[in-house]
């Protein structure tokens, strides 16, 4: 179908960046056969699910232009959706999953109708807003543990159960991401190209030219915040079974909201790659120099130095983050 | 009673001690459009400049808050013409990535620089001093000083915006910074001055608040998400707005104890038992959305 | 000639054969992980020292120390083999700590875990070990939750919160009845009204849902039972709440930063109970004493150690100044029950002969450790196999110390609970702040 063909055309890159991600996607596939570091596979799981994370904002924040630093609500509500229907009802992930999705996508437009009325810093402490709100709610609700949160018994579940996705090793986990991994690139490529995808720039560009054209702007952005809200809540639901505890204070926190947001802007918000090249550098960042040099007493915090001086080089001088410097360096050789 | 008076008094001065960490917010926004993210954490420094300096030299804290002041100045002015220089050419969504790297930045150094544990302030005019005015109202020593350096320093603020030659200069560029610029006003400056006011009054608060609280390096970004809900509950810009909204959020984190009043005078069980205590926040942010989606502009605001 | 080459042949083959027996004495690796960082740093220093003091004293052969893990250098029954602890720091992040226990497990290759004070944090990190099949013993949390898992590669050697809250009430009840030292009986009903405010994760909403459970078994009247955060840098308004319910009795369950703060806004409003009673953590640490000095004077806290046990337990005196020497402070409740949990793998390995983890498995069930030995004022240690708390200590107890001003003008803590190792006499009620 066009959708699908759509989906899997990537040849409006040029061939070098093909043949790169086709490089390391191989890498990817093949690393945890061979990689003797459960550290690096731990690392590698991290960076999917904050590929995801970032590529779930950039519909919003990317493609959309509004800066949305809300998205830990929607982690959560995965998150609990999964860990609760599971404890209570063994429900497996594979169903408990999309119904997160659905809860989570419903709260988008309860609060997003509203929110979108909003515009650049506004909106943006709105969504900091709704999400430390829902956040101080989950810390009272005794249903959903409350503050102490929900643990997913280890030993209850046999591993490998590949239906509640309860396993023991890693490697099972970084498989079952990738994929999602995968998925999401997919999907990303038909947004792109689809028509809210060219809604969205062109409301991104000029507002007002847009609506004059017709284009229901506030019902785009809405849909657009949705889909941005369905990739959150479907790694939050692998969230809750990997890590098999959550609480609010580790789960919805706003520092995640931030952390999701700065991967996808460092990358480049608004390009197919950013979000995913965001997340490969500060990920694998975060970790070894934390490693390096977080143990040492005497240095502690200078990994998030380095990061946060990364972010701002980035942000004063290619405000379009990495992708846009590469692109920059592109145009100018062709010229 | 006493409840109800002292969460009155105790909301009041808790409003007018936020009122002050807002006003700094609220001029940079107003003079150049960008909001600082790293709000929250030159009060942070603010806080332990104050902290340090009356170790250091044994002062009385109070007469620290110059030295904080001139800190606060300096460091603001050169945050602008270091970076957000910078940043200003560019789409908002750079300014906001820029500055969040900065709060990183900012927090991170001093973890780096003063270790991640409390530091308080245990000597002093002002420490652990209260006076009991009766009626159950207990008026802590340091809290009252915040409140009334508050009040002296809004004051001396708005003076500044609306009786004085580079405050109209301030005004000009915030209204229209082309025009300005036709005017031979040197925007430029201005947008320095706005950042050296901005972060010099909130450095100033900081060594003030020291006073009562203990400092840590995380604690900036409370603190900023409460200026934010002060200045957009009390207009983006507005500096008499911003002294109004401190007084309505300070009195809104005392929801608690307006809900333990209700408790005790209508004796009703299951209000004791419903936990208003851990919402206290979650007010704040509340009306912060209720506002802006109700009414953007906020009590006072003239920007949108 | 031949006879002086010849015994130089023997001495050259014994000089191969045995260093290469010698050099195959086995190092042990147990991962500690420890909040090094974040609001709980202190505390993480603290119990970082107390492991490395005790595998100090196991490694080493030091005669004026009464353990039997003083007297050999290394693991006796294994050759000697050496202990070697490789922290790692949590900062209070329950993800982060599993990510750190998979690494210790995976890569670094550790034969034990050890760890994390915060409950939040142990639930996570003992999740992954038992997942793997490592065993680890946890010195220091106190949620009662947490071996009620059934968790077959945990163990316990703290008493939980379950005891340490009964205590509390039984303490209660005594004070009433003139069970204590220093003060005469007075009627219960002057002591009926309680407050409580806890910090709201795993620990202290356990606490909190404790004292509601005591309170109305022991038949005292609950009137106000909050829950705070502990990162809250301002916490008037939840004291106000406590204040208006007009309580003789105020419990506390905080970490160091929040329990430091409570007592200050306390005295600020001028708070008067007749009691106020923090269930250890913030309210032991030298933090705590240094911060606020005089004015914590009549205040009670659970403990599990005090510089006063050295007058009931020489060991731990001997202990406590190789303590002293090395940070500069006393052994608390969290130093002396990171060195008991550490000491408690020494005997656990002492006992297992290998690092087979079924071996281990094994000696850990069916360990006694006779109360002789260990620092803490415990009847021994010894874990229960059975039943609805398996990996539980069952022989291990609480205390309730006062702070009071000793002679010298130092403050000390003095104990008050159990009634018959009181130290000095309770100062009651409470003084003016």
């Amino acid at each position: 179908m066009e959708t699908i063909k759509n989906a899997l055309d990537f040849s409006d890159f040029p061939r070098i960046d093909l043949i790169i991600a086709t490089t390391i996607l191989i890498f990817l596939l093949t690393f945890p056969l061979l990689s003797h570091s459960a550290f690096a596979t731990a690392t590698a799981i991290q960076f999917f699910m904050f590929s995801l994370y970032g590529m779930g904002w950039n519909t919003i924040g990317g493609y959309g232009g509004q800066v949305d630093l809300g998205k830990a609500q929607y982690v959560g509500i995965g998150a609990y959706t999964t860990a609760v229907m599971l404890i209570r009802w063994d429900i497996p992930f594979w169903i408990s999953m999309p119904i997160g999705m659905c809860l989570a996508v419903g709260w988008s437009f309860i609060i997003g109708y509203p929110l979108f009325r909003l515009k650049g810093h506004y909106f943006a402490i709105a969504t900091i807003a709704t999400s430390l709100v829902l956040k101080a709610l989950f810390e009272v609700w005794a249903f959903v543990g409350a503050a102490r949160g929900l643990e997913i018994s280890p030993i209850k579940y046999i591993p490998p159960d590949f239906l509640r996705l309860i396993f023991k090793d890693d490697i099972y986990y970084y498989y079952v991401i990738l994929g999602f991994f995968i998925l999401g690139i997919f999907y990303m490529n038909w947004f792109r190209k689809s028509r809210l995808g060219f809604q969205l720039r062109c409301i991104k560009d000029n507002e007002d030219v847009a609506q004059s054209l017709g284009i229901n702007v506030r019902w785009a952005k809405v849909k657009t915040y949705a889909i941005a809200t369905a990739f959150v809540s479907l790694v939050g639901s692998f969230h809750a079974c990997y890590i098999k505890a959550i609480e609010p204070e580790d789960t919805m926190s706003l520092d995640i909201s931030i952390l999701i947001a700065l991967m996808a802007m460092l990358g480049g918000a608004g390009s197919l790659w950013g979000p995913i090249i965001g997340a490969g550098i500060l990920i694998p960042l975060k970790s070894y120099l934390k490693e390096w040099l977080g143990a040492t007493a005497g240095l502690v915090g200078i990994d998030l130095i380095i990061y946060a001086l990364i972010i701002m080089l980035v942000s004063a001088f290619e405000p379009r983050g990495i992708w846009g410097i590469i692109d920059k360096v592109r145009r100018r050789k062709r010229k | 009673m006493d409840i109800l008076l002292s969460s009155i008094v105790a909301g009041l001065l808790f409003g007018m001690v936020l009122a002050i960490v807002a006003l700094g917010l609220t001029i940079i926004f107003g003079v150049m459009d960008i909001v600082n993210f790293a709000h929250g954490e030159f009060l942070m420094i603010g806080m332990y400049t104050g902290l340090l300096t009356a170790q250091a030299t044994g002062l009385e804290p109070l007469l620290t808050l110059p030295v904080a002041a001139a800190v606060g100045f300096l460091l603001g002015v050169l945050c602008y013409f270091g970076f957000i220089k910078f940043l200003l050419r560019g789409p908002m969504i750079a300014q906001l990535l820029g500055t969040f790297g900065l709060m990183l930045f900012l927090r991170n150094l001093a973890l780096l620089i003063f270790g991640s544990e409390d530091r308080a302030l245990h000597h002093g005019v002002l420490v652990g001093k209260s006076f009991d005015i009766g009626m159950g109202i207990i008026l802590p020593a340091t809290k009252l000083a915040a409140a009334g350096l508050s009040v002296v320093a809004f004051w001396g603020v708005w003076i500044l915006m609306n009786r004085t030659k580079i405050g109209n200069a301030l005004r000009a560029t915030a209204l229209n910074a082309q025009g300005a610029r036709y005017m031979g006003i040197p925007t430029e400056r201005m947008n320095a001055l706005a950042w050296g006011i901005g972060g010099g009054t909130v450095t100033v608060a900081g060594a003030l608040i020291v006073n009562f609280w203990s400092v840590n390096p995380f604690m900036g970004l409370l603190f900023t998400m409460i200026a934010f809900a002060i200045v957009a509950l009390g207009g983006f810009g507005s500096v008499p707005g911003a002294f109004f909204a401190g007084l309505v959020v300070g009195m809104i984190t005392e929801i608690p104890g307006f809900w333990d009043f209700m408790t005790y005078t209508f004796n009703l069980d299951w209000m004791a038992n419903v936990p208003m205590t851990s919402f206290k926040y979650m007010w704040v942010y509340l009306a912060y959305f209720l506002i802006m989606v109700v009414r953007p502009r906020g009590l006072f605001g003239w920007k949108q | 000639m031949k006879s002086a080459f010849r015994f130089l042949s023997v001495l050259l083959i014994i000089g191969l054969i045995v260093p290469a027996g010698a050099l195959a004495e086995k190092e042990i690796k147990i991962g500690a992980i420890y909040p090094l960082t974040g609001g709980a740093a202190a505390a993480g220093r603290e119990l970082r020292a107390g492991a490395e003091l005790a595998a100090e004293i196991a490694n080493n052969v030091m005669a004026d120390i009464n353990m039997s893990m003083a007297k050999n250098g290394g693991i006796k029954s294994m050759g000697g083999a050496k202990i070697t602890i490789i922290f790692k720091d949590h900062e209070g992040n329950p993800t982060l700590g599993a990510d750190l226990a998979k690494k210790l497990i995976l890569d670094d290759k550790v034969d034990g875990l050890l760890g994390c004070y915060h409950s939040s944090v142990t639930k996570t990190v003992s999740a992954v070990a038992e997942q793997h099949g490592i065993p680890m013993i946890n010195g220091t949390s106190t949620s009662p939750a947490l071996t009620k898992r059934g968790f077959k590669w945990f163990w316990r050697t703290t008493p939980h919160d379950v005891w340490f809250t009964k205590d509390l009430f039984e303490f209660l009840v005594g004070l009433s009845g003139g069970k204590v030292q220093g003060v005469k009986s007075f009627p219960k009903k002057e002591l009926l009204n309680i407050a409580s405010a806890c910090e709201n994760s795993e620990w202290g909403s356990f606490v909190s849902a404790l004292i509601k459970d005591f309170a109305s078994e022991y038949k005292f009247n609950l009137n106000k039972s909050l829950l705070y955060s502990a990162k809250a840098p301002d916490l008037s308004s939840e004291v106000r709440s406590l204040k208006a319910a007009k309580p003789d009795v105020m419990m506390f369950a905080s970490y160091t930063s929040d329990a430091i703060l409570m007592v200050k806004t306390l005295k600020a409003q001028k708070v008067q109970p007749k009691i106020i009673w923090g269930q250890d953590a913030g309210f032991e640490k030298p933090e705590f004493r240094s911060t606020l000095g005089d004015s914590i004077v009549g205040i009670l806290t659970r403990t599990v150690f005090l510089p006063k046990v050295v007058d009931i337990k020489p060991v731990a005196g001997q202990v406590n100044t190789l303590y002293k020497a090395k940070t500069g402070n006393d052994l608390g409740g969290a130093s002396a029950r990171a060195f008991t949990g550490l000491q408690t793998w020494v005997h656990v390995l002492e006992k297992a002969g290998s690092t087979k983890p079924a071996d281990i498995q094994r000696a850990a069930n069916a360990i006694n450790i006779p109360g002789a030995e260990l620092v803490v004022p415990w009847a021994g240690i010894k874990f229960s196999t059975s039943g609805a708390e398996m990996g539980q200590n069952t022989l291990g107890s609480g205390l309730i110390g006062q702070y009071q001003k000793g002679p010298d003008g130092q403050l000390v803590l003095e104990i008050v609970y159990p009634f018959d190792v009181a130290s000095a006499d309770m100062i009651y009620p409470f003084p003016q702040f």
